[in-house]
């Protein structure tokens, strides 16, 4: 057969299947889930560096007060400047550590996930569990620095409601990013610099503070957009902008459309002409 | 000769300009163990890789009658996973309806003792032993092993040619990348990578050459 025939053959089995192709997905999900859980310093940085994030940044911004273009509604607000920066702080921390913890948990098991596939794994069965393991994992992670939040200010039941779900938007959003560096860029070094200037630019540049791009409509085309506007309305505005939040959720949904895409494709396998 | 089990055919691949097989013929009967050597470079790592398929030649065919197991030349693991969780995800990968073969496998190369250890702090050898059983957890037809037992100790090594040995008795065959001199003798067709170009070797076994140019 000529190379370019040396393509997937789905008709033909790697191997002979004895069990069930189902079976193969609670052994997925169990390691998937014990991958991204595995990261010490992702840990270290929950306990740590969140607390410290906070206050170092509730006492940069003082009780300042800013103003807050929310764009569904067109209004203003005038909100306490402490307030809006521990939502972006928050979300500048929930975005880094998910990027970062999902990015290094595919980058370390790529060649190995490629064996699987190689050895009768099923790629669809791999994808689902990895991304159900990093949505997960994500959920939890912004549900932990929700809470965290509640030590340095009290929003209110509906307002920390919002505050968590929009956490939990942008950490899908760059679980989903991690996913897609993690399968496309060349090294380690490059993947973290993405994600945390990525990080950095995408949420403090929501937040007014000393920024000369605030309230400008460039930053609808962040990330961080939706959840910041849905987090300050629900917070601050006491208003809900579901819109922004389905907005919010369009990042991961292309993020991981992409990158999953790619891990398809980098852990393709080529089957042989049978006799 | 018998119907082959595996057989190259005109396998041609370069990387960029550089030209590393230039139409190499294989073919390897059951229950045969074929050695390829040559020196470094010479793209024995390669021709392995295309043959297992988990690299595409720019050119030439491979056809494979059964199942096929392949050990890379670096052992592809999960640091953060013990012994015994590499060998239930592979198992599930090859979906094995037991770990009858893995805990064989386990007491033959002798590592039964690092069942419950993360594979980030086995020693070189043993990560190796680990490559190894994964390759052949589901005992293919067709096992392709690139240099499988750098850092073992000699007794393993000694182990692991009984367990090649076992292979060939059961019409298993064997494909084998080394650099090692005295290890030729163990082969029934040994051929030469060099230029590009697979060349059959008489072997001390004096079984049919079945490589050709």
């Amino acid at each position: 057969m000529p190379a370019a025939d040396l393509a997937p053959d789905p008709a033909r089995p790697a191997v002979p299947a004895n069990l069930p192709a189902f079976r193969q997905f609670p052994v997925a999900w169990r390691f998937a889930l014990r991958n991204q859980a595995r990261n010490r310093l992702a840990w270290l940085l929950l306990i740590a560096f969140v607390p410290a994030w906070y206050e170092l940044m509730a006492g940069i911004a003082g009780h300042t007060p800013l103003t807050f273009k929310l764009y569904a509604t067109g209004r203003v607000l005038t909100v306490d400047g402490g307030h809006l920066t521990l939502i972006t702080a928050g979300l500048n921390a929930v975005t880094m550590i998910v990027g970062f913890a999902v990015f290094a948990a595919i980058r370390r098991t790529l060649a190995f996930d490629k064996r699987l596939v190689f050895a009768g794994y099923r790629q669809a069965t791999l994808v689902t569990a990895k991304t159900l393991a990093i949505a997960v994992m994500a959920a939890a992670v912004a549900g932990y620095i929700s809470l965290v939040l509640v030590a340095f200010w009290r929003p209110g039941l509906a307002g920390g409601a919002a505050i968590a779900t929009a956490f939990t938007v942008i950490a899908l959003a760059y679980g989903a990013l991690g996913l897609l560096l993690g399968v496309l860029v060349g090294n380690d070094l490059e993947g973290f610099f993405l994600i945390i200037m990525g990080s950095l630019m995408d949420t403090f540049l929501q937040n007014p503070l000393g920024n000369p791009l605030a309230n400008k409509p460039v930053l609808q085309w962040f990330p961080s957009f939706g959840p910041t506007q849905f987090a300050v309305a629900g917070s601050l505005g006491h208003t809900a902008l579901w819109d922004h939040l389905a907005l919010g959720l369009a990042w991961p949904a292309a993020f991981a459309g992409i990158g999953l895409v790619i891990f398809r494709a980098r852990t393709r396998i080529r089957t042989h002409h049978d006799r | 000769m018998t119907q082959a089990v595996l057989e190259a055919r005109e396998i041609r691949k370069a990387y960029r300009r550089h030209q590393v097989l230039r139409g190499v013929n294989l073919a390897v009967a059951p229950g045969q163990l074929a050695a390829v050597v040559g020196e470094n470079g010479s793209g024995k790592s390669t021709l392995l890789k295309i043959l297992a398929g988990t690299l595409a030649a720019d050119r030439g065919e491979v056809e494979l009658a059964g199942t096929l197991g392949y050990c890379p030349q670096d052992p592809v693991l999960n640091d953060s996973l013990t012994v015994g969780q590499h060998l239930r995800y592979f198992a599930a990968a090859r979906r094995l309806p037991s770990l009858r073969r893995a805990e064989e496998l386990l007491a033959r190369l002798g590592y039964e003792q690092y069942r419950g250890q993360v594979a980030g702090e086995l020693s070189g050898g043993t990560r190796q032993k680990l490559n190894l059983t994964l390759a052949m957890l589901h005992d293919p037809d067709v096992l392709l092993l690139d240099e499988p037992y750098q850092g073992f100790d000699w007794e393993t090594y000694l182990r692991f040619w009984d367990l090649a040995g076992d292979l060939r008795a059961r019409r298993k065959t064997v494909v084998i990348i080394t650099h090692l001199v005295f290890e030729q003798d163990r082969s029934d067709l040994l051929a030469d990578l060099a230029g590009g170009h697979l060349t059959p070797r008489q072997s001390s076994a004096g079984e049919d050459d079945h490589a050709r140019r």
